[in-house]
């Protein structure tokens, strides 16, 4: 019980605290330390991987529509409003089929602007992937998935500190991982302190050059203290330091190149690049994509989702085209917490299912490629209710990012519990 | 643009009405541990909440505060006057813009918490706004919220749970926001029943399955809303409901319209996995989130006092609050203040005048907890790490509020301070300390701050300074 340990351990010497601040009568601005300082093995010294892009699809994202079985029948009579028209229906719009990828598979239209780097073998599809746990609630698969876990009895971190914890590679950036947003998002959470922004051109201190300066110096003195909050106020004013250097709004990709899109997750794209080619220290960037949850009015090749696919792929292709000399020692995953069932309801959407798929994008991606077993949509070969069953864990597929682009072997601390077994889908 | 509560509009007789803190008031001192429990009660203790827990004890203020019927507060009512969407109907509101409606629902959250004398009421219009949570910002939810608010979460926050829920379920609001106006017979849509199970009442550990989730569904149907006379109530539409047998949690529920999912919402609420759900989310919120053993029993304690109370959620509440904050404090454990937190306790404690207007909601948007916008049904987190990665947000409110930048609210740091201004920095600063942390500032960290702000500045300019410090502190940040 190890991992319960850790998490008392994150509260225990909270407690005393209110004793001892009586005490002494006076506010202590640092709070004893409350985050477990060691709760792995030390650190393992090991050279810098790739930058590691973490894009996850809040609200389960339907991977039946993403990318198509256009070679499963069952596909259509299951989905007669939402299926996307197979790639030679002459019936449909052309701009209304999916794009083929090998003959079985293919794009969403909306995805098309991807074609190109599938194409180079820079992006790969693990299809009929995700995770054991079955209980189609969004905040435990969520949850139990950011963990990097199968149950909840495992460590309250996340899989991605955990690798950051477990990997010393000399970089003491305070960028070295961050997560785009309001709040870090649970896969960033643990011994290593790691901080949300919303936009690097926004990161700043408020207020006039000269008092920002003053309150600086004061907030250096109020968080020089050994706690959580004081390790993170530290962080943020070395980011503050460092993103002063930076000229965020001057960056933008040659011409001639795909644009971001002009959204949330496009201009988090757009900073990664920037911070990729600053070299400022960036080893981890996670970006959150939400809007998901399609139970109602999902939209077939056009609507709800369609809209959320071109951010994604219109995105994604931005970034590949942007660092298209950067892209060996880069490597990015799209995950969700699970899929939708296969039969579409009465509202023109799809309730929550089980399998789905990921996305790897990178230079050493083994793409061009559907990775996975297929295992099926036809009676017998669904999983529960009616849905995709997975065939691949996801871990499976980040254990092997983390093994080879990431230089980190230690599986057992990022995915305790999990063995990893057959894999390849980068090299 | 809406109608804005005017800081022009604020006399003397405001500040009196709300018990704010005035130019001759001290702030009476209490021990570190009742500063403490009144964070976790109110959104910051004013001096005049310091001077009736010195009067009358931690216990019998929460007995007051858990009857808030008996609590006078015109001064607040007063402040809420201009704002209209909170008071009118659905149908009328959606004939208004979206931004006007959400800005006054937000404006009034936020006037409530930092004025209202029922504070605990406040935190328990949160805590089931939280618990009930619906986003303004999708489909119609931005004009149906409002009677939500009002008819739902206020009318039910310290009544009974099983009349809160029912209400819940009856909601227009509720009902769009997780799609039920789409769950119809033959095809249902899940997503209302499901976070009904998982979210409202059992818990996703609670016991139920998949297949209760459908025969839940199928219960559910035809629960909709009104489209043209009577935009936006709640109708029950028989042609749209599943007329077969369903068999929900190992019920027998026979064809009866809408009654079906009565009946299951009854036994939802009245079920010990419902009672242990609510029981650890007041602890958590109130308490501790530690997940221990002393946590657990405390949990227990409050799921008996439900059942012997027949389901009131004050008779809950006031188990967790005299055990786990007037009690004997060995359950207490450090909670870090969420954004609204962060604003309205800063609001409160420094006395400003303030129309909780746009300044303040973009404040909150950039620390991550604009109010009635969190997207997910599972609604803001009640999660100490969650809440410590985005600091520099709290550092630029501090700053803009301390230094009067913030438009729409307002400091009197001089009134405030009253014969201490310019009387010497430590002073100031320990004075300060004294209302925004409940004792001054530790010595290290009092020395470097005044190391770094002191010398060379002008004495008038100082106290902004300070105060702005202080409210970007470490030590802020805990509740």
């Amino acid at each position: 019980m190890r991992f319960a340990a850790e998490r008392r351990e994150f509260f225990q010497v909270l407690c005393q605290c209110p004793q001892h601040a009586q005490a002494t009568h006076y506010a202590r601005s640092t709070w004893p330390a409350w985050m477990p300082r060691l709760a792995f093995a030390p650190a393992k010294r090991g050279v810098r991987g790739d930058v590691l892009v973490v894009v996850f699809l809040r609200g389960a994202a339907d991977g039946l529509n993403m990318v198509v079985p256009h070679g499963e029948p069952t596909y259509y009579t299951n989905r007669p409003t939402l299926a996307i028209p197979r790639p030679d229906d002459r019936k449909a719009a052309g701009s209304s089929r999916a794009v083929d990828l090998e003959g079985f598979f293919g794009l969403h239209p909306a995805m098309a602007a991807l074609l190109p780097a599938w194409q180079e073998g820079h992006l790969a599809v693990v299809h009929a992937c995700g995770a054991p746990d079955d209980s189609r609630s969004h905040f435990k698969a969520m949850e139990l998935m950011e963990r990097g876990l199968a149950d909840l009895g495992g460590p309250a971190s996340g899989w991605i500190n955990r690798h950051l914890a477990s990997l010393d590679t000399g970089n003491t950036s305070p960028l070295r991982a961050i997560g785009f947003g309001e709040a870090a998002p649970r896969s960033l959470r643990g011994v290593i302190p790691v901080s949300a922004l919303r936009s690097i051109a926004e990161f700043h201190l408020g207020g006039e050059p000269e008092i920002a300066g003053l309150l600086k110096g004061g907030l250096a003195g109020l968080y020089s203290g050994d706690d959580l909050l004081a390790g993170i106020g530290r962080e943020t004013l070395r980011i503050l330091e460092t993103v002063e250097q930076l000229d965020p709004q001057g960056y933008r990709p040659e011409s001639g190149l795909p644009a971001y899109p002009a959204s949330d997750f496009g201009a988090a794209l757009r900073q990664v690049a920037m911070l990729v080619r600053a070299e400022v220290g960036l080893e981890v960037a996670a970006i959150d994509l939400g809007g998901w949850d399609t139970h109602f009015a999902q939209g077939a090749s056009d609507g709800l989702m369609a809209g959320l696919l071109a951010d994604l792929a219109g995105g994604l292709s931005a970034l590949h085209a942007d660092l298209a000399d950067s892209l060996s020692r880069l490597t990015v995953v799209v995950m969700t917490e699970f899929g939708r069932r296969v039969q579409e309801n009465a509202s023109l959407g799809t309730d929550h299912g089980h399998g789905s798929l990921m996305l790897l994008l990178g230079g050493n991606v083994e793409g061009g490629k559907v990775h996975g077993s297929w295992p099926g949509l036809s009676q017998g070969q669904l999983f529960g209710p009616g849905d995709l069953a997975v065939t691949t864990d996801y871990r499976e597929v980040l254990a092997e990012v983390c093994r080879k682009r990431l230089n980190n072997p230690a599986a057992d601390q990022i995915f305790p519990g999990f063995t990893p077994g057959r894999a390849g889908f980068v090299r | 643009m809406a109608a804005g509560a005017g800081v022009a509009a604020c006399s003397p007789l405001y500040r009196q009405l709300s018990g704010l803190p005035g130019p001759s008031q001290a702030w009476p001192s209490i021990s570190l541990a009742d500063f403490r429990g009144l964070s976790r009660l109110t959104y910051g203790p004013l001096p005049a909440e310091r001077a009736q827990v010195l009067q009358i004890g931690l216990a019998a203020w929460i007995e007051e505060q858990l009857s808030p019927a008996g609590i006078q507060d015109e001064g607040v009512e007063w402040r809420l006057r201009p704002l209209d969407a909170l008071r009118l109907g659905a149908d009328s509101l959606s004939a208004w813009e979206a931004e006007d409606v959400i800005l006054q629902l937000q404006q009034g959250a936020l006037l409530r918490q930092v004025y209202s004398r029922r504070q605990l009421l406040e935190r328990m219009v949160e805590f089931w706004t939280d618990h009930f949570n619906i986003t303004m910002r999708k489909g119609d939810g931005w004009f149906l919220k409002p009677a939500d608010d009002r008819e739902v979460v206020r009318a039910h926050a310290l009544g009974d749970f099983g009349e809160l829920l029912w209400a819940s379920a009856h909601s227009p609001a509720m009902l769009v926001y997780l799609d039920n106006q789409a769950n119809l017979k033959e095809a249902p849509n899940e997503n209302y029943a499901r976070e009904l199970l998982e979210l409202h009442t059992l818990g996703v550990e609670g016991g139920y399955t998949q297949q209760d989730v459908m025969e839940l569904a199928r219960c559910l149907t035809g629960w909709t809303v009104k489209r043209h006379f009577w935009a936006g109530q709640f109708r029950f539409d028989n042609d749209l409901h599943d007329p077969g047998s369903k068999r929900p949690l190992g019920m027998q529920i026979r064809p009866e319209g809408q009654r079906e999912a009565e009946r299951v919402l009854q036994h939802l609420a009245e079920h010990p996995a419902t009672a242990l759900r609510l029981a650890r989310k007041l602890v958590r919120r109130f308490v501790t989130e530690q997940e221990d053993q002393s946590a657990a029993a405390l949990a227990e304690r409050a799921v008996q006092a439900l059942r012997k109370t027949n389901g009131s959620i004050a008779g809950m509440l006031r188990v967790v609050l005299l055990d786990g904050l007037a009690g004997a404090r060995t359950i207490w454990g450090p909670k870090v203040k969420r954004p609204v937190d962060v604003v309205a306790s800063a609001l409160r404690l420094l006395g400003a005048d303030t129309d909780g207007g746009e300044a303040l909601q973009q404040a909150l948007q950039a620390m991550g907890q604009p109010p009635f916008q969190w997207p997910t049904p599972d609604g803001p987190p009640d999660d100490s790490p969650f809440w410590s990665t985005n600091l520099l947000p709290r550092w630029n409110f501090a700053i803009a509020l301390a230094r009067n930048e913030m438009k729409g609210t307002r400091l009197d740091l001089p009134t405030l301070l009253g014969p201490l201004t310019l009387s010497s920095p430590q002073a100031e600063l320990d004075s300060l300390g004294e209302l925004l942390l409940g004792v001054p500032l530790g010595p290290p960290q009092r020395d470097l701050l005044l190391a770094a702000l002191g010398p060379g500045q002008d004495p008038a300019g100082l106290p902004s300074l300070v105060t702005a410090g202080l409210l970007a502190s470490p030590a802020y940040q805990w509740r």
